[in-house]
């Protein structure tokens, strides 16, 4: 099949698009999930999407792909232009802008047939060889609308009518400017700017995760899904099996990392009783299915187990948690790092010793979660101590090893 | 509703642009590759121009005229409406001036009960404060109308300090939810937190175009190396995704990063590497290797073991 810039499914490019941005020291050779000349072509798209984001180094295997953006300069982010990629026909182009000039703003509801009728005669009989619809391509294409919301329908009798959907629109481009990047979805703030005449912006971010982008349309179904109260199955892959997985499960929370970039599904499996988490990068697909009754109850039950959760484990929520403490010294003038817990405790407490040390505490579900966080700390810890003893010879083992790395071993 | 649709696309954009040009008039083919170069792929020239002038979209006549008569607009979907409705129920929705009663009937896409930041600062700004949502309009005007200001502020130890300086553009942190101003004309004075301006009015004071500084962030480098044990190079990847930076695979486990930071956030970047323990060496410069090297002196001072 001939080269197209656009494409009918996003899932293929969504994967390219994190390898080339994410990692981006893969060959041509290794993007072996599909043929070469599928490479080829998603690397030629993402090119032509992306123009200046992309570069290339040259290696003894070849030439590496990989997208390199400061999220905190690029003021919009660059990965939406994936999602504005999808594919259509001839036919659905010219149907589009046809539809919406006989069906004008505040102007009457039209039938079927007299929409068939005026595309015909007054739009595309000035065409040495018009396209011909008929009226049940007319009709599919009026119902896709219909779903949008972006037409209405009316009955009078048994005949329907079709009228533009009230026009209004957002004139508030800051607002947009700073939500398209702020809020969750933020692609469709992208959308809506888009419609928008042009304008400075004045937004810039910081600690910008901008790869969540790609997985727009999964959390758009898991919040309506939510906002359903339905649940869902999930086609998902994890990384221990190449092929993904079906999961039933009910939807209840979405968790957002602002340090990581991650995104993760909170939801209830019913056939172990457990609450789990999900990448949401790692799903691939969304099927909403029927009512979940208790969602509600389910909901406040995670809720609940807010107090013991440091990031997503959640142990499936048994009564089961792990004890953790550590105390930090700082010198007189360095306060900030007592304020510096105490903003980013999270679910634990921070207790002043004195006026130069602190202990932090905790109850969770997995101790091992807080570990990263707590190597921050690195340079003031004078106490440390796990109820999971595990972890806490871990942590230990680690900075040893962080002196054997540097050099630094003790005499 | 579903996001990836031809409705949003770059292609409909871009067409109902070269449309609105040809409405009475007729467009003639460099104004029509403008359009599209502006607006679409850069490949899209390949596709578009010969699908209107081959009349296959048949929206445009030989003479650069349309049959279409007025310039396109389609309502919002009903996807817009739920995600601005989502929007206009947000904590920092009052920053902005702004209108949403056309949303009386529409349910939100999300509300901040389907979403948890699970690992945001807890001294965010206070976004429903009136005196700080006062500021942020005031700046915000200033940076539009490029209108320097004079600032009042208190430092982090607490004491009061004035500035004039000229308004480049907000910046804000999600991890510390919280907005800077980010600003030029004063060598002393190029980040301000909102949080701590007290007041802020138009200064009178012109401020010599020459010295307005946009250099507000040197860029330096520091090269990581990863060894993947632990999932270390799928976490730390993306941990850096932020920032502009190039990986290399060294040999089968070893892999070497190269991350672009601002000068200022240094500090923030040695704990950041520090969090992923002995998986993630740096190995330069030298200076930014002591920065790590002194923390861990510092630590074997501190009696753990």
């Amino acid at each position: 099949m001939a080269y197209n810039e656009l494409i009918k499914n996003f899932e293929r490019i969504r994967s390219y698009m994190r390898e080339f941005y994410v990692y981006g020291f893969k060959s041509r050779e290794e993007y072996t999930v599909k043929s070469t000349r599928s490479y080829d072509d998603e690397r030629r798209r993402v090119e032509s999407w992306l123009g200046d984001c992309m570069s290339f180094h040259r290696t003894p295997d070849g030439k590496n792909m990989f997208i390199s953006i400061d999220s905190r300069v690029s003021r919009h982010n660059p990965l939406y232009k994936a999602l504005k990629s999808k594919s259509f026909t001839d036919g659905d182009i010219t149907l589009h802008f046809i539809i919406f000039d006989i069906l004008l703003p505040n102007g009457e509801a039209k039938t079927l047939h007299e929409i068939t009728d005026s595309i015909d005669k007054n739009y595309l009989s000035s065409f040495s060889a018009p396209r011909f619809y008929d009226e049940s391509t007319v009709r599919k294409k009026l119902a896709e609308y219909v779903k949008e919301g972006i037409i209405k329908t009316e009955k009078k009798g048994k005949t329907v009518f079709y009228r533009r959907a009230e026009d209004t629109e957002l004139n508030c481009p800051d607002v947009l400017d700073f939500y398209s990047e702020a809020a969750p979805c933020g692609v469709i703030g992208s959308f809506l700017l888009d419609r928008t005449e042009e304008h400075e912006d004045h937004f810039a971010f910081k600690h910008h995760y901008i790869t969540q982008a790609l997985d727009s349309e999964i959390l758009c179904s898991l919040f309506s899904a939510m906002h359903n109260k339905n649940e869902v199955e999930i086609s998902n892959l994890n990384r221990k099996s190449e092929a993904p997985v079906t999961i039933r499960l009910v939807p209840l929370n979405i968790f957002i990392s602002v340090q990581n970039g991650r995104q993760y599904l909170l939801g209830y499996i019913r056939s172990n009783r457990r609450i789990r988490s999900f990448r949401l990068d790692y799903i691939l697909k969304v099927k909403e299915l029927g009512a979940a009754d208790d969602f509600d109850t389910l909901r406040e039950k995670l809720t609940g187990m807010h107090k013991h959760i440091w990031g997503v484990s959640t142990q499936g929520g048994s009564e089961r948690t792990e004890h953790v403490e550590f105390t930090v010294h700082y010198d007189p003038g360095e306060e900030f790092i007592y304020k510096r817990l105490v903003r980013e405790k999270r679910c634990g407490t921070v207790e002043k010793l004195d006026e130069n040390s602190c202990r932090f505490t905790a109850e969770v579900y997995d101790s091992n979660e807080m570990i990263p966080w707590i190597r921050t700390f690195i340079g003031r810890i004078t106490d440390i101590s796990f109820s999971n003893k595990e972890a806490e010879l871990r942590f230990k083992n680690d900075i040893r090893n962080m002196y054997d790395l540097y050099d630094l071993n003790e005499e | 509703m579903m996001i990836f649709n031809e409705l949003y696309g770059v292609y409909y954009n871009t067409v109902s642009k070269i449309i609105k040009a040809a409405v009475n008039k007729k467009i003639s083919s460099d104004e029509m590759r403008t359009i599209i170069e502006k607006y679409a792929y850069s490949e899209s020239l390949l596709t578009i121009e010969p699908a209107l002038k081959e009349k296959r979209w048949q929206l445009l006549r030989a003479d650069g005229t349309t049959p279409i008569k007025n310039p396109p607009a389609t309502p919002l979907t009903d996807l817009q409406k739920r995600w601005l409705k989502a929007v206009s129920l947000d904590s920092r929705i009052k920053l902005f001036e702004c209108d949403f009663d056309f949303l009386e009937d529409v349910e939100p896409l999300f509300t901040e009960e389907d979403y948890y930041i699970f690992d945001k600062y807890s001294d965010g700004d206070d976004f429903e404060d009136a005196e700080y949502i006062k500021n942020f309009r005031k700046i915000l005007e200033a940076i539009k109308l490029r209108q320097p200001l004079r600032i009042k502020m208190t430092n982090r130890k607490g004491s009061f300090s004035e500035e004039c300086v000229i308004p480049e553009h907000l910046e804000y942190s999600e991890k510390d939810d919280k907005f800077r101003l980010i600003a030029s004309g004063n060598r002393f004075c190029r980040t301000i937190n909102l949080g701590r301006i007290i007041s802020c009015e138009y200064a009178s004071d012109n401020i010599p175009e020459s010295g307005i500084s946009h250099d507000s962030s040197a860029e330096k480098c520091v090269t990581l190396t990863l060894s993947d044990s632990r999932n270390t190079l799928e976490r730390a990847m993306l941990h850096f995704s932020h920032f502009r930076k190039e990986a290399v695979r060294m040999d089968e486990n070893n892999y070497r990063l190269r991350i672009n930071y601002s000068k200022d956030d240094e500090t923030e970047l040695v704990i950041r590497i520090l969090s992923f323990g002995p998986t993630v060496k740096v190995t330069e410069p030298e200076s930014f290797v002591n920065l790590i090297k002194d923390r861990l002196k510092k630590q074997q001072s501190c009696g753990l073991f």
